[in-house]
């Protein structure tokens, strides 16, 4: 009996560390590098996302790491430059990425529960596909759109901006609602050039084909949209970029001076919207204003989770992608923590804030074209303009007179377009 | 006779020692310095994007350096004159609050550990404390200077107050190199003192005298440091001004930062890299050079 009892011990003591490893052998832990922010969701979020996929398939487990924007894009180009190991999951938020990410073309013509058709168009197209691959599946999405404080407006007897409303009208509101006294500024002003207002004055800032600049940044409809930000600046009517560096808060716009009441309009996203909405302020909603072009442009976007082309488990990835930006892992995202607005339509009826005019509205902007259907394709863009874009800073600190700015747009050109030519035989057209 | 070289089993033995215990700093002056500084070397004759391999282009990335790049010309004429701004001030401010926190005075040690603070803070904390101190309108010392009917500068956000703000930042920071300074005056035998005093030497002849001879040697540590370092200059940039306005403040280190990690240029932002580690090291030759006319070593 003894012994056999010392036998049962032994094989029990023998047979644990076998299961133990047969089970470890089963189990596959995807890392999954991520942002806490406006359109991944906030850390919660991850977590809920992440617990509901690991009690649907017990055999991965994630591993996650949240990091601010900045350091995610440091610590992937560190990682890719010096030939390190990849997270099998992380956020494409750099077209300079794509190259490296997994071909999900064949996973999802695979995949029963998730197709193309599924998603918002605009952002499969911008955000999704690098040439003819598919690298990246959209999960949340954002939008730059005006919000104004309604008790500004009426503190001034001014109406209310409508939906069709124009730069001048952007203007004249921003001046009739401006209270210096009382520190109130009537609006605030783009953040860089060439963004939706610059589209919506037909500028590019150079060719489509990437090869010319003369006649695109120095054109009529660019210098027209120059010249309306310093009518913008000049107006006095907007923060100086001291006032909005230091006052304006989450390196995305002055969400805060416009929640206390200090600017009358501001270009924010959807998420300062919802926490507009939250903190109760009576406000309402406009898309970007329209220019002379015939087509209005939003400045939209999505988060896009791909898989690393040299992920060691590339299918168990791809269960977890699947999952975070399919119909369950968004409607999660939708309805828990920052409620992040999904890139999947069918989800929308179920969205918390639904019923809210200003979510109407920022849907509407979602089927415009979009400032990145210029950008995401054009890799050199904000390299090369970087170089040159001295016209604007010109413009904001007041250094410029209003009929010098074609002369310093032409005067630009040439130092562009070399800067584009550099840049073109490193990244492509 | 025994030849040249060959060590008894002693010397070998101690040899091995010594060995050993300079490993550390070896495997990591290799690892961390030497075979990246080659590496950059390699890579700014070539054209890489991180993403892919590298593509030789023998010196195209200098040659665009010297003649097509007009930022090139915006960071080095910003980097420089920081250096020539901010350099002097720090070596003679901290000279002089050495002497004064060198002053037997009752309190001193708490003075001196208020002053030392600076140097000890995160640049990122200190860079937004300075945000807030040099807002044109709501700062905390344009506010003050309205106080006394002076409309100040816009600072940070001025073409011509940018540079010398970032300097300033940096000049606040001196406390560091008075300690220094400090322990490099505390290390003089007051008996000189005590001998020039009974010669008649008034203080000023003193300092003139003594003092600055005997500090020669910290001097020179401290210029070559502080010059160095004030080449490096990055946080200010990337936390406050990102270069501008207008390139006033596009330093060096910013400029190769945006070059590799923004703009994906990798082969370009070693050359810059190159190029800055050749500029410090031709200026702490000249400066190692020019200090055999100046310092004093008392053996």
């Amino acid at each position: 009996m003894f012994k056999k009892t010392i036998k049962a011990i032994f094989s029990a003591i023998l047979a644990t560390p076998i299961a133990l490893m047969a089970l470890a052998d089963d189990q596959v832990t995807i890392t999954v590098w991520s942002m806490d922010g406006h359109d991944l969701g906030n850390e919660d979020t991850h977590r809920q996302v992440i617990a509901a996929f690991e009690a649907a398939h017990p055999n991965i487990k994630i591993d996650l790491t949240l990091l601010p924007e900045s350091g995610l894009e440091d610590r992937m180009n560190t990682a890719i430059g010096a030939g390190g190991k990849l997270p099998d999951v992380f956020p494409l938020i750099s077209g300079e990425w794509a190259p490296i990410a997994l071909d999900l073309s064949s996973y999802i013509e695979a995949d029963p529960d998730l197709s193309q058709d599924m998603y918002a168009e605009p952002f499969w197209r911008t955000r999704a596909t690098f040439g003819e691959k598919v690298v990246a599946l959209p999960t949340g999405i954002g939008a730059n759109v005006v919000l104004y404080n309604k008790d500004v407006f009426d503190k001034a007897g001014v109406e209310y901006p409508t939906a069709d409303w124009t730069t001048e009208d952007f203007i004249k509101k921003a001046v009739a609602i401006t209270d210096k006294a009382n520190g109130v500024w009537g609006g605030d002003r783009p953040r860089d050039a060439y963004r939706a207002i610059w589209h919506n004055y037909d500028a590019q800032v150079y060719s489509d084909d990437s090869t010319t600049v003369e006649g695109y940044h120095n054109s009529p409809q660019s210098l027209a949209a120059y010249q309306w930000y310093w009518d913008l600046v000049h107006s006095d009517a907007t923060p100086t970029k001291a006032e909005i560096d230091v006052l304006g808060t989450e390196g995305t716009g002055p969400v805060d001076l416009f929640i206390a009441g200090r600017l009358g309009m501001a270009t924010l996203n959807q998420s300062h919207m919802l926490r507009a909405l939250k903190e109760g302020i009576n406000f309402g909603m406009v898309p970007e204003p329209a220019g002379p072009s015939k087509d209005r442009h939003a400045n939209a976007w999505s988060a896009t989770p791909a898989i690393a082309g040299n992920s060691e488990h590339p299918q168990e990835a791809y269960e977890f992608l699947s999952f975070w930006a399919g119909m369950e892992g968004q409607y999660i995202s939708m309805t828990t923590g920052l409620n992040m607005f999904p890139s999947i339509p069918a989800l929308w009826k179920d969205h918390p804030y639904i019923d809210h005019p200003a979510i109407q509205t920022f849907k509407t902007t979602l089927d415009w074209p979009l400032v990145r259907d210029f950008d995401g394709t054009h890799l050199c863009w904000r390299a090369a303009l970087r170089r040159v874009d001295e016209v604007y800073e010109l413009i904001g600190l007041k250094a410029i007179e209003r009929n010098e700015i074609k002369k310093a747009l032409d005067k630009e050109v040439v130092v562009l377009q070399t800067a584009l030519d550099d840049c073109v035989s490193r990244l492509g057209s | 006779m025994q030849f040249m070289g060959r060590k008894s089993k002693r010397e070998r033995t101690q040899a091995i020692e010594g060995y050993v215990a300079l490993s550390p700093w070896m495997f990591g002056f290799l690892f961390f310095y030497a075979i990246p500084i080659l590496a950059s070397l390699y890579l700014s004759f070539t054209q890489w994007t991180l993403v892919g391999s590298a593509k030789w282009i023998g010196f195209e990335n200098y040659i665009r350096m010297f003649t097509r790049d007009p930022v090139f010309i915006d960071a080095a004429t910003a980097t420089g004159f920081f250096v020539l701004y901010s350099l002097p001030f720090k070596l003679i401010l901290g000279l002089m609050l050495a002497l004064l926190l060198n002053m037997k005075l009752p309190g001193m040690n708490y003075f001196r550990t208020i002053f030392f603070l600076p140097a000890v803070i995160s640049g990122v904390a200190v860079s937004l404390m300075w945000i807030w101190f040099l807002q044109p309108d709501t700062g905390v010392v344009n506010t003050l200077l309205r106080y006394v009917g002076i409309s100040g500068p816009g600072w940070f956000w001025d073409i011509n107050w940018a540079l010398p703000s970032v300097a300033m930042m940096s000049i606040w920071k001196v406390g560091g190199a008075a300690i220094i300074y400090l322990a490099g005056l505390q290390n003089i035998p007051a008996h000189l003192y005590e001998a020039a005093a009974i010669d008649g030497a008034s203080k000023w002849q003193q300092f003139w005298r003594i003092t600055l001879p005997l500090l020669t040697p910290v001097l020179l540590f401290q210029l070559i440091i502080e010059m160095i370092d004030a080449f490096k200059i990055f946080t200010e940039a990337f936390v406050i001004t990102q270069g501008g306005p207008l390139n006033r403040t596009y330093f060096f280190l910013y400029y190769f930062y945006e070059e590799a990690f923004r703009n994906f240029n990798m082969g370009y932002a070693s050359a810059l890299a190159i190029f800055l580690l050749i500029v410090i090291m031709s200026a702490t030759a000249l400066v190692k050079w020019w200090s055999n006319r100046w310092v004093y070593y008392e053996n």
